[in-house]
């Protein structure tokens, strides 16, 4: 669809909420709920399974983002910081913490039900995700728990498989089967699955290869250790393969012992939902004695690649590079440079294989490496306009000083010639071409995930407690709200009975946005939705 | 002696006894350590939690304990019930029970028992006692959980509107983990009196927002003449959330509202000693008593669990 403007959109906006009443009609088995068939739900980490975080929703749109209000707060007493997205289904808010689930009214705030495990949990957790009456939690004694979406009962609770600490990336549920991942500790990252309706345990992936896998070789005469697995993926259902992004080798800064590209560290990986068999990997740092985590969100986009439809995969990574990968198989389309300093490597071949700049490696005095080790962008979600075909992502300028210190020391500081600066940054989704940048004042790493409506709108926190909504088209701000707590987590958009809301977490608090009652457009639909105007 | 009197006396001879040590800590701190030390084999209960003990020990304080201090934790007819709610206990840790028990309150009507009973049944009364005061979780009644299982299913009819473990309907509270979150005397009572209130889940603490804890049943008319019955999950002036008895949450607007009447009876049945024998009653708070987690962490604020 291109965009038509408010006009049209306002139609479409209409089309969908007439169905929607006061019960809204609960959710049955979803087989794959898409933002683009049902707008007013976000039921999983980035909205849904693609990872565009985009919302076709457009009432509150350019002409009107001005008149955005806040229309509720929600204390979650206990909790700071709070990293996850709100996800919302049937008009129930469900807000997550490890050991923690409030379900809200989202229209009003008010509490629904409230579940608590002990001990509370301040550590960081970033969602949860709602699927055939079933919202789950992670817990921090190794279980996952499954609760009536409806009521909050618990409907399950299992140990994990081998005693795994499930780590704050939120759960997905694909195919009915839950994948979870997290950081092993020693050895490293791993992703498993449960069935979704029982608990049971299904499959383990390990980041890091046995003895036994060719694969082990790639690590020199060092044991693999790293590649820890904490944010949630992408899912493809055709494919019926889940992406996971994986981190670091461990020790960081230092690769000596570990010769060899150190695989799955830094990669994303293409896992078979209902086995864990990795079925293609890319790697984007490898070797790396950066600390560059592949922890980002891959962006799953149909679109035509020189002439031909592909299945494509959208990647920012932590080194400087936006990737377009073809997901089916792995296969590197295109590489492009998103931050203005990049000096880790001499070239990069027609694989995407990139060659380390030896006077980057980090040694005991430090050593200049661009982008920094915060990374030119981390963990926060970029955004995806199908319509203006942009790519909106968090940025950081700027280099560090890189230092080694042993076997396994190290660290980094900023350089103070090459200051960090975050940006929220549009890019020509193909091209890697930069659009716009809008600077973030006051941000600090690693900067809040955003969001974007089919109002044409990008809405974007700051670190420090301001929201803004800019124009998708030039990066103009054109409303902003200070929420008086740090973001450290992504907002999101939902509607119920015809009102569209965008919601996000400051602090331990949860706001929600809507323009006013005697809004035009919210005036008819909450019309609609009390049985006049038929 | 009345048990009023008594009661004043243990709280007077309590007193005396802690300035007493308070007095020979500050003179003597390590002497006196030594001498407490010796009065308690152990720091640590080795049967809390443990529903066999518990059983031993109930056994035991019936019969040693109950003719003054009363049954199950109520007032006695010559002592002070030992878990009766709202009262504040001075003697609360495993270690102080076991001392009172074993070597009697100077100076009130409760004698030493050290050469009455030996340490393992001091240990198991205690462990009883201690429960006694806990979630019903720490201290399971007897019966046959099998049975009562199939009547909270079944003749009980409790799974038409409660949960337990995924099954039964959404209506009321999830009884999953009822037992460490109540008391057995609460439970009873909730099963038997119309005014008991319930407990919202993740216990009660006002200094967080909570759904409502009373889970009124109400009828609502809304503005364009349809029907919604079910009970409050919570309200404020301006909206209503309801799980309905089509076990569906409703969300409504007040201004969506055209009447909400409130049944004055609660839907929850008060009368289960009546409707069931007193082996199947017996029978269904055994099971329901032990739905929960032993030894479950106590309900805490603050800290920092799980994180990467």
């Amino acid at each position: 669809m291109k965009f038509q403007g408010p006009l049209l959109g306002g139609l479409l906006f209409a089309a969908f909420c007439a169905s929607s009443g006061p019960a809204a009609a609960q959710s049955a088995a979803q087989s794959e709920a898409t933002l683009e068939k049902s707008p007013e739900n976000w039921p999983t980490y980035s909205g849904d399974h693609s990872s565009k975080r985009h919302s076709p929703l457009n009432q509150i749109n350019t002409a009107n983002v001005k008149h955005l209000q806040a229309k509720w707060v929600y204390n979650v007493y206990n909790q700071r910081d709070m990293q996850a997205t709100p996800i919302v289904q049937d008009g129930v808010m469900y807000i997550s913490a490890f050991n923690r689930l409030d379900a809200l009214d989202a229209r009003t705030g008010a509490l629904i039900w409230q579940y608590q495990r002990q001990p509370v949990s301040t550590g960081a957790q970033r969602g949860t995700t709602v699927w055939d009456n079933k919202v789950f939690v992670i817990t921090g004694d190794k279980h996952l728990v499954a609760l009536d979406a409806r009521s909050g009962a618990i409907l399950w609770d299992v140990a994990t498989h081998d005693g795994m600490q499930i780590t704050g990336g939120a759960p997905l549920v694909v195919n009915g089967k839950l994948i979870v991942s997290g950081n092993r500790g020693a050895p490293g990252g791993f992703a498993q699955g449960y069935d979704a309706t029982t608990g049971k345990y299904l499959w383990t992936w390990s980041a890091l290869p046995s003895k036994t896998d060719p694969e082990y070789k790639t690590w020199g005469t060092a044991e693999p250790d790293g590649a820890p697995m904490w944010l949630s993926g992408s899912y493809d259902r055709e494919l019926n393969l889940v992406y996971y992004g994986t981190g670091q080798p461990n020790p960081q800064w230092n690769g000596t012992e570990r010769d060899g590209d150190n695989l799955w560290s830094n990669s994303v990986v293409a896992l078979d939902a209902d086995t864990g068999k990795l079925k293609w990997h890319f790697q984007f740092t490898p070797h790396d004695e950066h600390d560059w985590d592949s922890v980002q969100q891959s962006v799953l986009v149909d679109a035509p690649w020189k002439g031909r439809p592909r299945k494509l995969m959208l990647w920012a990574n932590r080194n400087g590079f936006y990737y377009i990968l073809d997901r089916t198989n792995g296969e590197f389309l295109q590489a492009t440079k998103f931050v203005s300093e990049v000096n880790w490597l001499t070239k990069m071949d027609d694989k995407g294989r990139p060659t380390h700049n030896p006077a980057a490696a980090p040694t005991t005095l430090g050593t200049l490496v661009c982008p920094s080790t915060a990374g030119a962008t981390n963990w926060p979600s970029p955004s995806y306009d199908p319509d203006l075909k942009t790519f909106f992502l968090v940025v950081q300028e700027g280099c560090s000083n890189n230092f080694r210190d042993g076997k396994t020391g190290g660290g980094y500081v900023e350089n103070p010639e090459h200051p960090w600066q975050l940006y929220t940054r549009a890019l020509d989704a193909f091209t890697g071409e930069k659009k716009w940048d809008y600077k973030q004042t006051t941000s600090i790493r690693y900067g809040p995930g955003l969001l974007s409506t089919s109002g044409g709108l990008v809405f974007s926190g700051e670190k420090l407690g301001q929201l803004s909504a800019l124009n998708a088209k030039t990066g103009q701000p054109l409303w902003n709200f200070f929420t008086g707590g740090v973001i450290s987590s992504g907002p999101m958009s939902y509607a119920i009975d015809g009102v569209q809301y965008i919601a996000m977490l400051s602090g331990a608090n949860v706001f929600a946005f809507a323009l006013p009652d005697d809004d035009p457009a919210v005036a008819a639909a909450s019309k609609r939705a009390n049985g006049g105007g038929k | 002696m009345k048990p009023r009197n008594l009661f004043i006396g243990v709280i007077a001879a309590a007193t005396a006894t802690a300035l007493l040590i308070g007095l020979a800590a500050q003179a003597q701190a390590p002497r006196a350590q030594v001498a407490s030390m010796a009065n308690a084999p152990s720091t640590k209960n080795p049967y809390t939690g443990k529903p066999e003990a518990v059983e031993e020990g109930r056994t035991i304080y019936n019969a040693t304990c109950l003719t003054c201090h009363g049954v199950n934790g109520s007032n006695g007819e010559f002592a002070p019930g030992l878990a009766v709610a709202g009262r504040f206990y001075s003697n609360r840790s495993d270690v102080q029970i076991f001392n009172v028990i074993k070597n009697g309150v100077a100076g009130t009507a409760m004698p030493p028992h050290a050469s009455r009973l030996s340490d393992d049944q001091i240990w198991k009364i205690t462990a009883y006692i201690y429960g006694l005061r806990g979630t019903a979780i720490d201290a399971s009644t007897p019966g046959d959980v099998a049975n009562g299982e199939q009547i909270f299913f079944g003749k009980g009819q409790c799974s038409t509107c409660h949960m337990a473990n995924g099954k039964g309907a959404i209506l009321g509270p999830d009884l999953t983990s009822v037992a460490n979150r109540m008391r057995t005397t609460a439970i009873v009572a909730s099963l038997t009196t119309d005014t008991s209130r319930v407990l919202p889940p993740g216990g009660y603490q006002s200094y967080q927002l909570t759904p409502l804890d009373s889970w009124p049943s109400v009828t609502v008319v809304t503005v364009d003449g349809s029907t919604v019955k079910g009970l409050v999950r919570n309200e404020d002036s301006y909206s209503m959330q309801i799980i309905g008895f089509d076990q569906k949450l409703h969300l409504l607007k007040r201004a969506q509202i055209k009447s909400a009447v409130y049944d004055k009876k609660r839907r929850m049945p008060s009368d289960y000693d009546k409707r069931l024998s007193k082996t199947e009653f017996d029978d269904l708070l055994a099971y329901v008593t032990r739905l929960g987690k032993p030894n479950a962490a106590p309900l805490q604020v603050g800290g920092r669990g799980g994180e990467e």
